[in-house]
C-alpha cells in the first residue's frame, strides 16, 4: 500500500501536504502529565479497546503499538515521517499509537493529551481532512466523554491548544520567494492574520529544502472551519506568489532555469556521496523543475517522499545498523539513485 | 508537598544548597523563600514570573501561586512554571487567574465552534450550573458584547477616553459575574 507521501498531488502546485491535528481529553482521568504509570497503562488500554470500533468503522487497516516497544531509531523515524513530534518521540511514559497502513491517520494515546488525532494528505486538502477529523471525533466522543467547558471549549493540558484543540497546517515549497529580501517581513505580515509560518527543517537561511509550514496560532475563539480556511488561504497565497516569481524567472531566463533543474537531477542521479544539506538543496531545485514542467518522467516523481527518505533515522533503519557520518552520506546517495525515476523525453 | 518552614502553604520552590560538597534540598513556599535570605543573586521574582509573563506584581501573584486544584494537586505556581494544566478542573479552579492570560495568548477567552457531545453527569452538572443564574447571565454576556463593540468603535475614532470607560465597565461586569459564580 502506498504511503501518503509517496503519492503526488498535481492540483495545488507548491503545496506539499496538509495536516489536521486534534487533541482531546477523556473526563475520567486527569491530564497525561498527572497520571501514575499504572493509571496511564490502564487508560491507554481502555482507549485502545474503544478505538477498535473506530478502526472497524473507518474500514482502513490499522496497527496498534506501544511506543515503549519500539527502538529509539524507529521512534525517530516516525518523527521524521511526521507521525510523532519531538516530545512524543522521546517520552518514556506508556504511549499508544494507532497508525493506519498508509500513515494518513494516526491516533496517539496518552501523549501530551489523552487523544491526539492526526490526518495528513498530499496537496491542499484541509477542508476534506477537517471533515474526516470531525467525523472521527464525533465517533470517538460517542465512546469517550470529553473534557469540555462552555467557556473554554475542549480542555487541553496546554492552554495553547484549548478551545478547538485544532492545529491545521500546510507545508509549502517556496524556493524563489524565500530567496527574496522581503521574505522575512512577508512572514511577519502573515502572523498579523493569525497564521504562523516557519521553516520545516530549520530557520532563516538554514532551512534547506525551502519547505515552510503554515499553521494557525490561535485555537480559541475561532471555529474549526475558520481555522482551516485561514491556513488554506495563507498557504495558497504564498504558493501563488511563489509561482508568480518563478513564472517571471522562466519567461526571462528559461535556459537558466532548465540548466539548474537538469544539473540538480544529474548530481542526485549520479553522486556517490551526498550530505543531507546538499541533497536537500538539489532535491528542492529538482522539485521546482518537476513542478514547472521542466523535468518530465513517465510516472509520478514524489520528490518529497525522497526528502523524507534521506533523513538520518530512516537511512539507518534501512541499513539496519548505526552509520557514521561518512557512511550516511554514501547510503543517502545510494537511496536517491535507487528512488529517482529515469527522465523521459529528453 | 508542603513548605518545610511554615508547613501551611504548598512548596513551590526547590532550593538546593551545597556546603563543602554536601548537598541538601529544601522545599519552600514562595512567601517563606522570599522572607529568607537565600543569597542576593537568587532571581526569585523572575523564576516565578514564568512563561505567561507575570509581571513583578509579586505579592499578589505569589499569594495566588499557592492556590491548588483539589482534584489533581496542581498549584497555580506549577501552572505558571510549566504552562500546563493537570486536569480539566484546573480551568475552573484557576479561572479568575488565567482568564486574562488566556485572552492574551489566544486573543479570546470564549470558545466558538464545535461542542462536545458528551452525555455524562459532569457536563450536565456544568450546564445546570451555567444555566441556573442565566436570567442575568445571558443579558450580561450581551451587555459585555455591546460594550466591547462600543469600545472598538471608540478606538477606531481614537476616542480613548470613551474606550477606557467601556473597558472599565466590562471589567466591572466581568468581575461582578465571576465572584458571584
Amino acid at each position: 500500500m502506498l504511503k501518503w507521501f509517496e503519492e503526488t498531488d498535481r492540483e495545488s502546485p507548491n503545496i506539499i501536504y496538509s495536516r489536521i491535528r486534534l487533541v482531546r481529553n477523556w473526563t475520567e482521568y486527569p491530564f497525561s502529565g498527572k497520571l501514575t504509570e499504572g493509571q496511564a497503562r490502564e487508560m491507554v488500554s481502555r482507549l485502545e479497546k474503544g478505538m477498535r470500533d473506530f478502526c472497524l468503522e473507518e474500514g482502513r487497516d490499522y496497527d496498534f503499538t506501544m511506543l515503549e516497544e519500539l527502538s529509539d531509531l524507529e521512534r525517530r523515524a516516525l518523527r521524521e515521517r511526521r507521525i510523532l513530534n519531538g516530545t512524543l518521540a522521546s517520552k518514556k511514559d506508556p504511549v499508544g499509537l494507532i497508525l493506519s497502513r498508509d500513515e494518513r491517520v494516526s491516533l496517539v494515546l496518552n501523549g501530551d493529551d489523552h487523544i491526539r488525532m492526526q490526518f495528513i494528505a498530499p496537496g491542499m486538502k484541509l477542508k476534506e481532512l477537517w471533515k474526516e477529523a470531525d467525523r472521527a471525533d464525533d465517533f470517538i466522543n460517542g465512546i469517550f466523554p470529553y473534557a469540555y467547558d462552555r467557556k473554554y471549549g475542549f480542555l487541553t493540558a496546554y492552554p495553547t491548544n484549548v478551545g478547538t484543540g485544532l492545529r491545521a497546517s500546510a507545508v509549502v515549497h517556496l524556493p524563489a520567494l524565500s530567496s527574496g529580501k522581503k521574505f522575512s517581513s512577508l512572514l511577519g505580515e502573515m502572523s498579523r492574520f493569525g497564521a504562523s509560518v516557519r521553516g520545516l527543517y530549520g530557520e532563516g537561511n538554514e532551512n534547506y529544502g525551502s519547505l515552510y509550514v503554515v499553521s494557525n496560532q490561535k485555537t480559541l475563539g475561532v471555529t474549526e472551519e475558520e481555522i482551516a480556511g485561514l491556513v488554506e488561504k495563507v498557504a495558497r497565497q504564498l504558493a501563488e506568489q511563489e509561482q508568480q516569481v518563478r513564472d517571471m524567472a522562466l519567461s526571462s531566463d528559461r535556459l537558466g532555469q532548465e540548466d539548474e533543474a537538469y544539473k540538480s537531477y544529474g548530481v542526485l542521479k549520479y553522486a556517490r556521496r551526498l550530505t543531507w544539506k546538499d541533497a536537500m538543496i538539489f532535491l528542492s531545485r529538482m522539485m521546482t523543475g518537476v513542478s514547472d514542467g521542466i523535468l518530465k518522467f513517465d510516472g509520478p516523481c514524489p520528490v518529497f517522499s525522497i526528502m523524507l527518505g534521506i533523513q538520518k533515522a530512516n537511512l539507518q533503519r534501512i541499513s539496519q545498523r548505526p552509520l557514521s557520518r561518512a557512511e550516511l552520506d554514501v547510503a543517502r546517495a545510494g537511496y536517491i539513485r535507487a528512488e529517482l525515476p529515469e527522465l523521459s523525453g529528453i | 508537598m508542603l513548605c518545610e518552614k511554615c508547613r501551611v502553604r504548598e512548596a513551590t520552590i526547590q532550593y538546593t544548597e551545597v556546603v563543602n560538597g554536601v548537598r541538601t534540598e529544601h522545599n519552600f513556599c514562595a512567601q517563606c523563600a522570599s522572607e529568607m535570605d537565600l543569597g542576593q543573586d537568587f532571581p526569585l521574582g523572575r523564576l516565578l514570573s514564568g512563561l505567561l509573563g507575570l509581571g513583578t506584581e509579586s505579592p499578589r501573584e505569589e499569594k495566588y501561586s499557592q492556590v491548588v486544584c483539589p482534584t489533581c494537586g496542581t498549584s497555580y505556581g506549577d501552572f505558571v512554571k510549566n504552562s500546563r494544566f493537570g486536569c480539566p478542573d484546573c480551568y475552573e479552579v484557576f479561572d479568575l487567574l488565567i482568564s486574562d492570560k488566556i485572552k492574551q495568548l489566544q486573543g479570546s477567552d470564549s470558545h466558538k465552534g464545535k461542542t462536545a457531545k458528551n452525555q455524562t453527569e459532569k457536563t450536565e452538572r456544568q450546564e445546570e450550573r451555567a444555566e441556573a443564574p442565566s436570567d442575568g447571565k445571558d443579558g450580561l454576556e450581551e451587555q459585555i458584547a455591546r460594550l466591547y463593540a462600543c469600545q472598538q468603535a471608540a478606538v477606531r475614532r481614537e476616542d480613548y477616553e470613551e474606550a477606557a470607560r467601556c473597558r472599565d465597565e466590562i471589567r466591572k461586569l466581568r468581575t461582578g459575574s465571576e465572584t458571584d459564580a
